[in-house]
This record gives structure tokens, sequence and C-alpha cells, in this order.
């Protein structure tokens, strides 16, 4: 008996020893990952040397940003609120860009195929273009300020969290989905009754992250003048005022900060 | 359309010539005749994969039948999906996963069953009148679950959630039940509480039930009459006193196809 298992064991580790062992087209494999990333140094044109240069050209900035220049608050705080507020509004609009574009693409909520990779074409065109692109072209359309910036938002959150609303859609329980079927409900009251109840969470919590995102997304996208702190930063930094270019990087760390730790209780208290 | 003879007024459902095949090639119905009285306790007893399943879902039509069709009250249901709604809030269905949505609370599963007879924009704000409210709490009475109406459906115990989910299927007030192995997850003592449920809902409301099992023992305990299925075929059709131990073995171990061929 004792025999036998003694036995099995050992073929067991050396089934473990030769299922460890490095076979040439691991080797291969590995080789083929180091050639392709070598390949790619070259054109990023990457030159490890200046990166080591570049060190003390950085910390120089850093200095020159210290000590902030603190009495420069009285004219940030308002373009800080502004810049909440258009990641909070770019919130809203990917909310309601996202969630009907969710649920066509997602497939227990449409059957046709058709509509669901049609709904997943507009939410890749909306995703792949970024919401500094969609910013130029909304400042184009509407003028500057805020407004644009919480358009360009909308559009590039709306199609990620379409994309991650789909997905959470197709992974709920079908059980629930399958009963109310069976009492009669219509599309929509499934909808309303069996799935959305089960991804609320999800979607929230997916919004929360994303307007963390956003909220260090629309710092720069007042650097083409779709509203919020961007704009004063890149003024300060074309007028080389390093210590309003401290105060507003400090503000803006601290902001995002409070937002993450915020964001970060409220998700946890979920479910 | 009225079905040809229809001098049997107590009919409530009458099955004739179901299939159900999957591609062509896999058959989970081959033809099955059937006549189900009103208020009749029905248990449908059968090994895992002969089909139990799928018929009952051909019934409230979650699965559409090959072939064949399927009178309800003398009206036959199958073929026309317009009034699909309709002929599903009339089938009140009990799961074996109970199926409820587990971050609603137990009323609002259970006002989920009076969902068809209302408009779906009305359901955008989850929103029902007082008459359903009053039907949802009166269904959830009679399961004995009403003292847990506004705790989370993922709260309860297995056999409470079954419960909750018999509940939500009397508020369609419905005419017929389909319970597809609903005591299959739960312990004895547990199941033999839903099957009593499922057994007064028949006799003290005139609810046809059609329960599947696949436990011999509970089938002889609760049921009044007893169809047998094996490989998509019904294979028995009788009381329990007549469920001899050749005929279990002729349910669950025998090839139905081999013995019509001995029968002839």
């Amino acid at each position: 008996m004792s025999l036998d298992v003694q036995r099995q064991t050992q073929s067991l580790l050396d089934e473990l020893a030769a299922r460890q062992r490095w076979h040439f087209h691991h080797i291969l494999i590995v080789a083929l990952i180091i050639a392709f990333l070598v390949w790619c140094a070259n054109g990023v044109d990457l030159r490890p040397r200046e990166t080591f240069s570049a060190v003390p050209v950085i910390a120089d900035y850093f200095g020159r940003m210290w000590p902030p220049k603190w009495s420069f608050f009285s004219e940030i705080w308002k373009p800080a609120i502004e810049t909440l507020y258009v990641a909070l509004w770019g919130n809203v609009l990917a909310t309601i860009v996202g969630v009907p574009l969710g649920l066509l693409a997602a497939s227990h909520v449409s059957s046709s195929r058709i509509v669901r990779s049609s709904a997943m074409g507009i939410l890749n065109v909306f995703r792949s273009i970024s919401e500094l692109i969609w910013a130029i072209l909304f400042v184009a359309a509407v003028g500057l300020g805020p407004f644009p910036g919480a358009l360009a938002l909308g559009m590039n959150y709306g199609g990620i969290l379409g994309r991650l609303y789909a997905e959470a859609i197709e992974n709920v329980d079908k059980g629930p989905i399958e009963a109310m079927e069976a009492t009669g409900a219509s599309k929509l009251q499934v909808i309303m009754f069996a799935i959305i109840p089960q991804v609320l969470p999800q979607f929230v919590s997916y919004n929360l992250y994303w307007f963390e995102v956003g909220v260090r997304s629309a710092t720069v996208l007042g650097m083409v003048g779709a509203g919020g702190i961007g704009f004063e930063l890149i003024t300060a930094i074309r007028l080389f005022e390093w210590r309003e270019v401290g105060l507003i990087l400090l503000f803006i760390l601290a902001m995002v900060t409070v937002i993450d730790l915020a964001s970060t209780y409220i998700r946890s208290r979920m479910y | 359309m009225l079905m040809p003879n229809a001098q049997n007024t107590t009919t409530m459902l009458s099955v004739r010539g179901l299939t159900k095949s999957y591609g062509g090639t896999i058959h989970a119905l081959r033809g099955i005749d059937m006549e189900v009285k009103k208020g009749e306790f029905l248990v449908i007893l059968g090994p895992s994969g002969a089909g139990k399943s799928t018929l009952l879902r051909c019934l409230n039509r979650l699965v559409e039948p090959t072939e064949g069709q399927i009178f309800h009250n003398d009206v036959q249901i199958t073929g026309n999906r317009r009034n699909l709604r309709a002929v599903r809030r009339d089938f009140g269905m009990v799961f074996q996963q109970f199926n409820l949505v587990r971050r609603l609370s137990v009323l609002t599963n259970v006002l989920t069953g009076r969902l068809a007879y209302r408009s779906s924009w009305r359901s955008l704000f989850y929103n029902f009148p007082q008459e359903d409210k009053r039907i949802a709490i009166e269904c959830l009475a009679r399961v004995n679950m009403d003292h847990k109406a506004f705790q989370r459906a993922d709260t309860l115990s297995g056999g409470e959630q079954q419960r909750v989910a018999i509940a939500r299927a009397l508020a369609q007030q419905p005419t017929v039940i389909l319970a597809d192995e609903p005591v299959a997850s739960l312990d004895p003592k547990i199941a033999r509480q839903v099957l009593t449920y499922l057994r007064e809902v028949a006799h003290e409301l005139g609810i046809t039930v059609l329960c599947n099992l696949h436990q011999v023992e509970y089938t002889r305990e609760y049921a009044e009459r007893i169809v047998g299925m094996s490989k998509g075929r019904i294979v028995f059709d009788g009381t329990g006193a007549e469920l001899t131990d050749d005929v279990i073995h002729r349910i669950y171990y025998r090839d139905p196809d081999e013995e019509t061929a001995e029968e002839k």
C-alpha cells in the first residue's frame, strides 16, 4: 500500500519535472520576444544614456517649482472646480452614450447580430478617438470653454464605458432573465428587472473609476481650450512661471488623491 | 382556433405530436401526446436528459417546438408568436435554481410576476399599481414568506428562495404552473415542504401543476398522476400505485426504442 503510494508520488514528481523542463520551443519564444522588443527599441529611438542625463534637467525643473507660489491659489481654485464639473458632466454624458449602446451591444439584450455589431462599431469609434482629439473637434464646433471638454469626455468615455457595460451584461446570471421571460415580461421589463439590478453595482463602480480618470484627463483638456485648470497650467508653463506650475501640479495631486480615496471608499461599501 | 373534439371541459392542456430537435440530429422530444386536467398535480418522472425540461419549456414557449400542437383551454398556443406574452402570463414557472433576482427585495421579486399585466413604460420607473402590491403580498402570505417581504432575496435560504419563487409564479394568477426540478437543490425536509406547497396550490386554487422530478421517492409520495419519460418519449402514464419497480426500470434503464421493437 505505502509502497504503491510512494511509487505514485514518484511518478507524479517525474511528470512534474518533465513538465517544468525547458524545451527548445520555450527558448525560441523567449528569444523571439526579446528580438521583437529590440527591434521596436530602434523604432522609438531608445537612447539609454540620455535617459540618465535627463534626470538632472527634470530635477532642475521640479526645483524651480519649489516653493509653490501660494498666493496664486486665488487664481486657480475656480478653474480647478471647473475641471471637476467637466469630469462630472463628462461622466454623465458618457453614461447617457454608453448605457443604450452597451445594452445594444450585449447578446442577452439584442438578438440581432447586425444591431450588436453596429453598436460595437460605434463604441469602437468613440473609444479609439482620444478625448484630446474630441476636445479639439468640439472646441471648433461649439467654441472655447468647459462645455466642449465635457462633450469630449462624454464621447471618449462613452465608448469605453459602453464596452465595459456590455461585458458586464454578458456576464450576468441568465437564470433570472429566463424567469422574467417566463412570466411574460417584455424585453424592456426583462432589462429593468433582471439585468439592471444585477449589473448596477458594476456600472457604478466603472463610473466612479472613470470619474477619477476623468479628473486627471480634464486637467489636460484645458490645454486645447476646453476649460478647466489645464489652461492655467499651459499658460504658466509658457510664461516660465515655474512656481505657479508647482502650485497647480500640487493642487491637481491633492484633488486627484481626495477623489481616489473617496471613490475607493464608496466602491468598497457597495455590493 | 378551437380543438376538434372539445367535449371534455376540464382539460387544461392538450399536447399533440410534440417534437423538438436541434439541428436535425439531436432529438430532445420525439412525439409527445398528453392531456392534463384542470387542477391536476402531475409529476413528470425521468432521468436527466429524458427531455422533461424541454417539454416544460415548450409549453410556455421558452423553447420553440419543432413540430406538434399545444392546446391550452382548448385554444391552440403553438405557432403564433404574437400572443406570446399573454400565453406566458398564464403559465407560472418554478426553476431548480430558483432564479430570483438576488439583489432585489423578496416583494419586488414577487411583483415581477405582475409584469406581463403592465406596460413596459411603467416598468422603467419600477412602479406597480396598488392592486399588484396587494396580490404580491397575498401570494407571499400563501407560502408563509410575508414576514421577509423587504429582505433582499440573496439573504434567504434555498428553501425560502424557492417559496418566494412559487409566490412569484402565483402572482401571475396562472392557470398552469410548470415546476422544473423544483427540489433538486434542496435537502429532503425542505424539499417535502416545497412539494407540499405546490400540491396545495393545485388543490386549493385549481391550478394545474406539472412538476419535473428525477427522484422516485418524492414522486411516489406526492404524485396523483405520473408521466414517465425516457429519451424524449412518454413510456408510462399512470397513478402512483401503478409505478412498479418494473416501470421504474423501464423509465430509467431500458432503451424505449428497443422496447417498442420488442412489443411489435
